[in-house]
């Protein structure tokens, strides 16, 4: 297994795959930017291993050990002796292909580099390395503390032993891994997408209103949340900005076209429980 | 027998809860609301225990018998093609075979009292357009049923254009009585949750043809994140593909939209498995 994790980037998946790691008795070099971002993650990571030791989950013991597995690091060449990297930083191309491009020239030919993307494509963000074969998604769900799944996501050019490695890995975390190719939106996401979309194409067509669909969706579906509420907890421009990705990754397929009602809120700053207002009004109650 | 002359709708009438015996009453012996049911197995089974259970006396038939001949346990049904005299409410259950639908709707429609409501799956054909094909129209109802969904403690109603608020009213007091709330929704096909449900294997089934994953690893994703009671796959088994097929050819036609064409594995698997 390997010795030394390198992650790229302290939003949630980054720390929240920080602290699975550590607990995981994993060494974790964290990377950002600069030292004050460092600092806010090692505190939040420390907080949410405390409240694990307040819930009978682990010993103060672990929390310290744990807390002594992570250096920070701001500059990328000093994850050079990592085995494994994970990059997680925000869903922008560029961005990620550059810090691939930085972890190639800084790296083993030999270290496995592994993004968490939600929605790009692997292939496309591991273009241009000196050993595609090594390149990989590992696709983490929120909230990670306690979603279970992650989609391995094997690039064109990935080999097995690539794979291999990440499903032990996946599996040391405590998480179950599934196999997936790399296509738009992977596997969950894409097949979860028309009741997103059909959520939105039913109120167009006025044929439930968004509490009606929502609660039939919980209901009749057993689905523990309606697509309208899975919106504004996501934020609606976070729904458009991945269900506008994924219909240009698919090249403008039909099936996952985003609907109009999606942007329009966008552009009216309805963005959700963010927003105080979304699909439903949070302002002065939880209800509409 | 009906006739044209009827313009008043008299569904209200219908005193549609079921009697039920209880210890305190069993001497009395009360006479059970008589229902009858037809349509596609497993949904008219599904459909006469649940009203058995309530108390009703359901009478049922299939357009085409199951393979093997369901046991149940109520005594409260009975099988016969012959609706019964006093029948107060019939229930059709066709997705598949609308010819068959047809026939089973004008047979209520020319042998039930003017008083008893017809309450017909309209998943892949408007309960509008099925109340065409009779004179009383104002009886016949929209509801969204595919095989398991019966078990939810929720039913899609669609009234048609036609449905006066006193048949509205007689479903909604039909389905209490058989400890079901009602949301009541437009008559689109497809209605809310079998639209998303059948898009959503359809999907999965485009996903399985490209070798996106393997079927297991698809109902895995979707049950450990994004929290879907059942996988797509395990929920296509449930419903079976040949009504999910149904509903996907009925949007397609209905709405003439891309995002609705069947995934040539669904379809191959549909009329060759079901």
């Amino acid at each position: 297994m390997f010795k030394q994790l390198g992650i790229v980037g302290t939003g949630t998946m980054g720390i929240g795959i920080a602290q699975l790691a550590v607990l995981s008795k994993i060494d974790v070099q964290l990377y950002d930017v600069n030292d004050t971002l460092l600092r806010r993650s090692t505190v939040r990571i420390n907080a949410n291993l405390r409240k694990m030791v307040n819930l009978g989950k682990i010993s103060q013991e672990e929390v310290q050990a744990s807390m002594e597995r992570i250096r920070t690091r701001t500059s990328l060449p000093d994850l050079g002796n990592c085995d494994f990297i994970i990059e997680s930083v925000i869903e922008d191309i560029r961005v990620k292909k550059d810090v691939f491009k930085h972890l190639d020239a800084s790296t083993k030919s030999t270290t496995i580099l592994a993004s968490t993307t939600s929605s790009r494509s692997i292939t496309s963000i591991g273009a241009n390395t000196r050993n595609p074969e090594r390149i990989i998604g590992v696709h983490f769900f929120n909230p990670i503390e306690t979603s279970a799944l992650v989609e391995v996501v094997k690039g064109y050019k990935t080999n097995n032993e690539t794979i291999e490695k990440i499903i032990a890995f996946v599996n040391l975390l405590g998480k179950t891994p599934i196999i997936v190719k790399d296509t738009p939106g992977f596997i969950a996401n894409r097949v979860s997408q028309p009741l997103f979309g059909e959520a939105l194409r039913l109120l167009g067509e006025n044929v439930a209103d968004v509490e009606q669909i929502d609660h039939i969706v919980k209901i009749i579906g057993g689905i523990p949340a309606g697509p309208f509420e899975s919106m504004d907890q996501i934020g609606i421009d976070t729904a458009f900005a991945e269900a506008q990705s994924l219909f240009e990754q698919s090249n403008g397929e039909p099936r996952l076209r985003p609907h109009p009602i999606l942007k329009q809120m966008v552009e009216s700053g309805w963005l959700g429980k963010k927003t105080n207002k979304g699909f439903f009004n949070y302002e002065e109650t939880n209800a509409k | 027998m009906k006739t044209n002359k009827k313009t008043t709708p008299k569904v209200s009438k219908v005193n549609i809860k079921a009697t039920k015996t209880t210890s305190r009453n069993a001497n009395l012996k009360p006479t059970p609301v008589r229902i009858f049911i037809t349509g596609e197995s497993p949904m008219v089974e599904q459909y006469a225990e649940l009203c058995a259970a309530h108390g009703y006396e359901a009478h049922i038939s299939w357009n085409e018998k199951p393979a093997q001949k369901p046991e149940f346990k109520s005594d409260s049904i009975k099988i016969s093609n012959i609706i019964p005299a006093n029948t107060s409410l019939a229930i059709e259950l066709t997705n598949i075979d609308l010819l068959a639908k047809k026939k089973n709707i004008k047979r209520f429609d020319e042998t039930l009292a003017d008083t008893a409501p017809i309450l017909s799956s309209s998943i892949t054909i408007t309960a509008t357009e099925q109340s065409t094909w009779i004179l009383g129209k104002h009886r016949l109802v929209g509801i969204a049923v595919l095989p398991t969904l019966i078990q939810k403690p929720l039913i899609e109603v669609a009234p048609t254009i036609y449905s006066p608020k006193e048949t509205l009213e007689v479903t909604k007091r039909f389905f209490q009585s058989i400890g079901k709330e009602i949301e009541i929704v437009q008559d689109r096909i497809g209605m809310v949750l079998p639209r998303m449900l059948c898009r959503i294997i359809n999907e999965a089934a485009f996903a399985i043809t490209e070798d996106v994953a393997s079927p297991q690893d698809i109902d895995t994703a979707l049950k450990l994140g994004v929290n879907f009671p059942l996988g797509p796959i395990e929920w296509a088994e449930q419903i079976g593909l040949k009504q999910v097929y149904a509903v996907l050819t009925a949007l397609h036609t209905d709405l003439q939209e891309e995002r609705y064409r069947v995934a040539p594995l669904l379809k191959q698997m549909a009329i060759t498995r079901g």
